[in-house]
């Protein structure tokens, strides 16, 4: 017997359980596993095998099972309610974006016109206009270098300081 | 279960496709369905990849908790239970690994393998005692077997999967399935042939 028969009646015995072989594959497998102890008592212990792990009985606890799906119930809770955030902050963005640069085209306008008006150049009046769109950014960005301690390090240095922390331990 | 649930809103739908459906929806309902018909399944299978009863059940609630993150990602094309056992596979591997990197088949603790829960008929207390006392002992032996072919026993002899989905599952080709197949068997050779199962 050469090994590509044993090969080929390991692969018959694996696949006759679930995928099933045709009469020709298990009529030749009947034959091969009468005249080869090798494979016939592989044969076996696959069936005794399936037969022992099929009587197996594990089941889940009514309180597991409980718990998961209250678990479950929760996270996706969670779970709509960041997605809507996420959305509801989308849109608040757009519409700030398109709030800004509207507001900027009509101070630039605004601007245009006052300039017109008193007779100031060009040079004087866009700069200014720049630095009065800014001046709001500008101070809030000198505020937080000269207090960084309630907006940074109570918060984001505060937490980044507990993740840290828990990754210690 | 879930089929019948949803059969009558879209009857044409196959039951995979509803459930990716449902999954994309993150419907609560489905979700506890799922949980109700695969408990056993997923519970049995996760048990026999850890050897610990705790372990598994804290693998079991991160499964189902995977599969609310990810239940987009099912399509509906392949059966959901082999969805979910390859969830569950995934979790366990992420486990096992962080528990001990060294390897998947050193992780079993033999003190941690809580015997399997015995099975619940016989015609006689002797029968009983009998059955399980052979079951203790194959559990023992089962636990014996490295994980990786311990991992194919299971699915293939318990969860009748088919070795296509088996391979699927694991991410390997079926020859490999068929190989792990046969040293899983052999590898409980000598508890089988000792004559007490």
């Amino acid at each position: 017997m050469t090994n590509r028969e044993h090969e080929r009646a390991l692969d018959l015995i694996a696949e006759r359980g679930l995928e099933g072989i045709n009469s020709s594959e298990t009529a030749w497998l009947e034959s091969h596993l009468a005249a080869c102890a090798e494979c016939s008592e592989y044969a076996a212990l696959t069936e005794s095998t399936g037969r022992l792990l099929r009587s197996v009985a594990v089941t889940a606890s009514p309180a597991l099972v409980m718990t998961t799906q209250a678990r479950l119930r929760a996270r996706a809770m969670y779970l709509q309610e960041r997605r809507s955030r996420t959305v509801l902050i989308a849109i608040s963005f757009c519409i700030g974006a398109m709030s800004s640069a509207l507001s900027a085209w009509l101070w630039w306008r605004f601007g245009g016109w006052v300039a017109e008006r008193v007779g100031l150049s060009s040079a004087i009046v866009e700069p200014g206009i720049l630095l009065f769109l800014l001046l709001p950014a500008i101070v809030i960005a000198g505020l937080l270098l000269a207090f960084p301690h309630p907006v940074f390090e109570g918060s984001l240095m505060l937490a980044s300081a507990r993740e840290h922390e828990g990754e210690k331990r | 279960m879930v089929a019948t649930a949803f059969s009558s809103l879209v009857p044409m739908e196959t039951e995979e496709s509803q459930i990716a459906r449902g999954l994309r929806r993150r419907d609560p309902d489905l979700l506890d369905a799922l949980i109700e018909q695969y408990q056993h399944r997923l519970l049995r299978y996760l048990l026999h990849l850890t050897g610990n009863r705790a372990v598994a059940e804290d693998l079991f609630q991160e499964t189902w908790l995977r599969v609310l993150e990810k239940g987009h990602q099912y399509d509906g094309r392949n059966r959901f239970v082999t969805w979910l056992m390859s969830i569950g596979h995934n979790v366990a591997i992420d486990y096992l690994r962080k528990k001990n990197p060294r390897s998947l088949d050193e992780l079993q603790d033999p003190e941690d393998g809580a015997p399997f829960e015995p099975p619940a008929t016989g015609p006689s207390p002797f029968d009983m005692a009998l059955a399980q006392q052979q079951h203790e002992m194959f559990d023992a032996a089962l636990g014996q077997v490295p994980a990786i072919f311990r991992e194919v026993l299971v699915l293939r002899f318990q969860e009748q999967m088919k070795l296509e989905e088996i391979a699927q599952l694991i991410h390997i080709p079926v020859a490999t399935v068929k190989t792990r197949l046969y040293r899983g068997v052999m590898a409980l050779r000598p508890a089988l042939t000792g004559g007490a199962l």
